[in-house]
């Protein structure tokens, strides 16, 4: 490490770049959870690999009609969940840990985002991966997790915990039956919404 | 008349002494990074050490709190910064936090249509744009959808996400808890910047403690026990090399005083004697800081904490002086046995180190300057102040057994000739096949930092994720605006470049803020609002979104149109204006522009894209720059080590004439080099700079000895005489051994250098001149 280095390092060190929203993660809140969403939770966490085709319609105000997607989902305990858009255009989403790959079909290159630079799109994913890991206390973290509903059919409502993510979603909706999720619905402030329908392969 | 020709050297001595005095009181401590810039720097160099100097580079400090959980860090993290966003004494407290962003991303949004490249004619046509809103129709369905479909409506065209990308390769420090944090989660990270500049040491230290005391106040209570915080940076260097240096300058002053008092008292036994020779070291030091300061206006930590060396080769003189009093004589005589020599030995020194002045390495040549002009002072206060001093009949008693083992040793000398010889063929050998490369090869090995600190400041800019910077672009001009114009013609270039993957990408000025010209350009390239109106209704055709969504966009590009042009001040109070101004800095000769590049894989060929005959735009390789001023220090210092040596050898072939006597003097001296020199190596150690500035220290203290030898083997002596020379000898060489080799303990890389060099070499010179020419002592 040369004195020079050094220095040029410092002028770099003003460098440092600009995030979009970097918000801050808060405390877990401690909910006494109900014994049946630790059932819930358990029972999920049973599940080790997952594939399944999606559909997904996002309802948007500033649009005129919603925009549908359909694609295939792939989980492997306990943290890597790929989502493989196909239509209408090919984008392949692969969550590994802490990191996310965002591959475009149009041949523009593969780009890494790590979540905790981009807490919002951190408290999205965790709401699928954590639900379908079982994974409570990450849950918790960002979400105030309530259970409704019977084994058969049941329904998860996520409130996220951060007012700044608060700000951007009301609530998200999981509805499943068993160890299955059917659906995940994304209430977003200002009266947007998406709505994931899943079909697990049980072939 | 007798008494007032002794009272006149006192009476000039005082003088001099207050002069000495009130010119210290008034020394200016430099920053000690400038002790190792070149006084006469090439113009790359001068670009670089400018902004070391006084740019806004020396006043960052990077501080890391560690010792919690990441939860407690981060809080810790946001107290400390809340606090210092309220000190004036920081222009800049940046922790990450989405809040002390807000002000950039607001810069960067509002004058997105000034800002943008993609902003040229044609970019708001109907099949461009058309192409834009279907890319934002893409994005809304994907996961960061919900983060945009804010902005949708004001940027249809996209030039945010096009600002950003320009990001692309550039490092970000790794968040956790909303704050800048370390990817293990041990270490929160804090980049602040201090109101005044960096140069300004007691500004920095006050910088420094208001942090300490910050974070003191906003870490109270358990949540928080254990927490650390840890500060680097330029200004903290310069802080703790001073406070540092002072220190073991204080400390080991003191250490050294008491061993050679305890020496002194043993042999002299009267405290009145131990003040006295106390006073040309005192003298010496005070005259040689005096002189540094009068000659350079400011004085670097290194020189000062050097000062305390001279303690080892200054009480020399004095011992000779006070074991050569005897009752037979007045105390005024007893020097002029030994004056020639001794004034010899001391124009020996002169010459060894008055090369050194001429050095272009300011901390070398200081070092010269201090050392000649304090053992001048020391040796004239020796001869003429002190004997005016000592009590009327003072005589050491030398206790008899002592001196006559001390008289056998030395006869029995010679006999070790055989084993020097060996030892010094042995030297010579193992530095020749030494593997390693000798000389330490880098610039930062002559900081006055400890090893810890520089693996401190090298994991916390890890952590920070910033990677070493090797090549740089400078452009200059005669203006701001001829710099900008220029950076945008060769940010053009670049971007070629980073499209063919020869680079990564680069920083510029103009990213932020572009020239006048381009500025206007783009406002020229922006439709007025009824066309964009019309654009705008034929690129939606076919597309969803609802036909008066973009109302915010045609009122924005209509005020882009008519808005004041980007200056300077239009970035005042944001991280972009302090990354501009790092960027773009003006000197008396005109403007330069600094272009950092990342990730570069063939340095030649953007060489050759960017060559321009009138040198205005130069590809620096910063390694290059660093490794080559190093060198030239190197180069430098040996050379003028060998016109000192040069200069030592007719110095003595003037004096002595005869071939035969200045060998004897010098063997012994090239001997103890050679062995000392082999010894450091043969330690692990690389040879810097400073092992020379020690090596030459201990020629200049070793001729001493190695001319009193050949004095008394040249001339009628008495026994009595003789005797009292060894022993001055042997006690001077105790002390120079205790002074040096204290020193080599300190912990400081430079002074533990020359520390270790001249306890060696002098104690080996003593030894060699003994075995060289101890046969004929007293025969």
């Amino acid at each position: 490490m040369t004195v020079i280095s050094r220095l040029v390092f410092w002028l770099l060190m003003l460098c440092v770049s600009l995030s979009i929203t970097p918000a801050s993660a808060t405390e877990p809140e401690q909910d006494e959870a109900p014994w049946s969403l630790t059932e819930l939770m358990h029972g999920l966490a049973q599940v080790k690999n997952s594939k399944a085709t999606f559909v997904e319609r996002k309802h948007l105000s500033m649009l005129t009609t919603p925009l549908s997607f359909s694609g295939t989902l792939e989980y492997t305990a306990p943290d890597r969940l790929v989502k493989h858009t196909l239509l209408p255009k090919s984008e392949k989403l692969t969550l590994n840990q802490d990191k996310l790959v965002v591959q475009s079909g149009d041949a523009s290159g593969s780009r890494t985002l790590s979540l905790q630079e981009y807490p919002a799109i951190w408290a999205f994913v965790e709401s699928i991966r954590s639900t379908l890991a079982g994974d409570i206390e990450t849950l918790n973290r960002f979400y105030n997790v309530s259970l409704e509903g019977h084994q058969k059919q049941w329904l998860l409502k996520l409130r996220p915990v951060d007012s700044k993510i608060k700000n951007l979603v009301n609530e998200i909706l999981i509805k499943g039956s068993f160890d299955q999720i059917n659906t995940i619905e994304i209430r977003e402030a200002g009266g947007d919404y998406s709505v994931m329908s899943i079909s697990r392969d049980d072939s | 008349m007798k008494r007032i020709n002794q009272r006149w050297p006192i009476a000039a001595w005082l003088i001099f002494l207050a002069f000495c005095v009130f010119l210290v009181s008034r020394i200016q401590i430099g920053a000690d990074i400038n002790a190792f810039l070149p006084s006469s720097p090439t113009p790359a160099q001068r670009l670089l050490t400018e902004q070391l100097r006084d740019g806004i580079v020396s006043r960052l400090i990077l501080a890391g709190i560690d010792g919690g959980t990441p939860e407690t860090l981060a809080k810790a993290s946001k107290n400390l910064a809340h606090r210092l966003h309220n000190e004036p004494a920081f222009s800049m407290a940046n922790n990450g936090e989405e809040s002390s962003l807000d002000k950039d991303q607001a810069y960067i949004f509002d004058n997105r249509y000034l800002l943008s490249s993609a902003v040229t004619l044609g970019h708001f046509t109907p099949e461009v744009l058309h192409g834009s809103l279907e890319r934002a129709l893409q994005l809304l369905g994907s996961p960061a959808g919900v983060m945009i479909k804010n902005i949708i409506p004001r940027d249809p065209s996209g030039e945010l996400l096009h600002l950003l990308e320009g990001f692309t390769g550039q490092s970000r420090p790794p968040m956790q808890e909303g704050v800048w944090m370390s990817r293990d989660g041990k270490r929160a990270l804090l980049v602040l910047q201090t109101a005044a500049a960096g140069y300004n040491i007691d500004a920095q230290q006050q910088a420094i403690q208001l942090i300490l005391k910050c974070f003191a106040e906003s870490t109270q209570g358990p949540e928080f026990s254990g927490l650390h915080i840890q500060l680097t940076g330029p200004g903290v260097f310069s802080v703790e090399s001073r406070n540092h240096v002072e220190n073991v300058a204080f400390n080991f002053s003191i250490i050294t005083a008491i061993l050679v008092s305890i020496l002194l008292l043993l042999v002299y036994r009267s405290w009145r004697v131990l003040a006295i020779s106390l006073l040309p070291v005192i003298s010496g030091a005070l005259a040689g800081i005096a002189a540094v300061s009068m000659g350079y206006g400011v004085v670097f930590g290194v020189t000062l904490g050097f000062g305390i060396t001279l303690i080892g080769e200054a009480v020399d003189y004095a011992i000779y002086f006070f074991t050569h009093l005897s009752p037979e004589k007045p105390p005024s005589k007893a020097l002029e046995n030994i004056w020639p020599t001794l004034r010899l030995g001391v124009l020996t020194t002169i010459c060894g180190f008055s090369p050194m002045f001429l050095a272009d390495f300011p901390g070398l040549a200081q070092l010269g300057l201090f050392s000649a002009v304090g053992l001048i002072v020391a040796v004239l206060v020796t001869r003429w102040v002190l004997p005016s001093l000592v009590p009327a009949n003072f005589s050491p008693n030398t206790p008899v057994r002592l001196t006559a083992l001390i008289m056998k040793l030395i006869k029995q000398a010679p006999r070790l000739r055989p084993l020097v010889l060996i030892a010094v063929i042995a030297a010579v050998l193992s530095i020749a096949l030494h593997r390693d490369p000798v000389w330490s090869d880098s610039l930062s090995s002559l900081f006055p930092i400890s090893e810890a600190k520089q693996q401190l400041d090298q994991t916390l800019r890890n952590d920070l994720g910033a990677p070493d910077v090797r090549y740089l672009i400078a452009i200059s001009g005669n203006d701001r605006e001829e710099v900008l114009e220029r950076s945008e013609a060769v940010g053009s270039q670049l971007d070629i470049l980073t499209y063919k993957q020869i680079l990564v990408g680069y920083d510029s000025p103009v990213r932020y803020l572009p020239s006048q010209k381009t500025q206007q350009a783009r406002q020229a390239a922006l439709p007025d609002e009824e066309q964009l109106r019309a654009y705008l209704k034929q690129a939606l055709a076919g597309l969803p979104f609802r036909s008066d969504l973009f109302e915010p966009f045609l009122k924005e590009v209509a005020a882009a149109r008519s808005q004041p042009l980007l200056t300077p001040d239009s970035l005042h109070g944001t991280n972009l204006g302090l990354q501009t101004e790092s960027l773009l800095a003006h000197y008396d000769k005109g403007w330069k522009a600094m272009l950092p590049l990342r990730g570069v894989t063939d340095a030649s060929s953007i060489r050759k894209a960017l060559a321009r005959s009138d040198g205005s735009i130069v590809l620096l390789d910063l390694k290059q720059e660093s490794d080559s001023l190093y060198q030239s220090y190197v180069r430098e210092a040996i050379t003028l080590s060998a016109f000192g040596a040069l200069a030592i050898t007719l110095l003595l072939f003037i004096s002595l004439r005869s071939v035969r006597r200045v060998a004897a003097v010098l063997l012994p001296l090239a001997a103890a080099v050679i062995i000392a020199t082999a010894i450091v190596l043969a330690s692990g150690q690389k040879l810097l700079i400073f092992h020379l500035v020690g090596l030459l220290l201990a020629v200049a203290v070793g001729s001493n000895y190695s001319l009193f030898f050949d004095r008394e083997s040249n001339a009628e002596m008495q026994e009595s005489d003789s005797k009292r020379t060894m022993v001055s000898l042997l006690v001077a060489n105790i002390a120079t051994i205790f002074g040096f080799g204290m020193l080599s303990f300190s912990g400081v890389p430079v002074l533990t250098a020359i520390g270790e060099t001249v306890a060696i070499g002098a104690f080996l010179s003593l030894l060699f001149s003994a075995v060289l020419m101890g046969r004929k002592i007293s025969q």
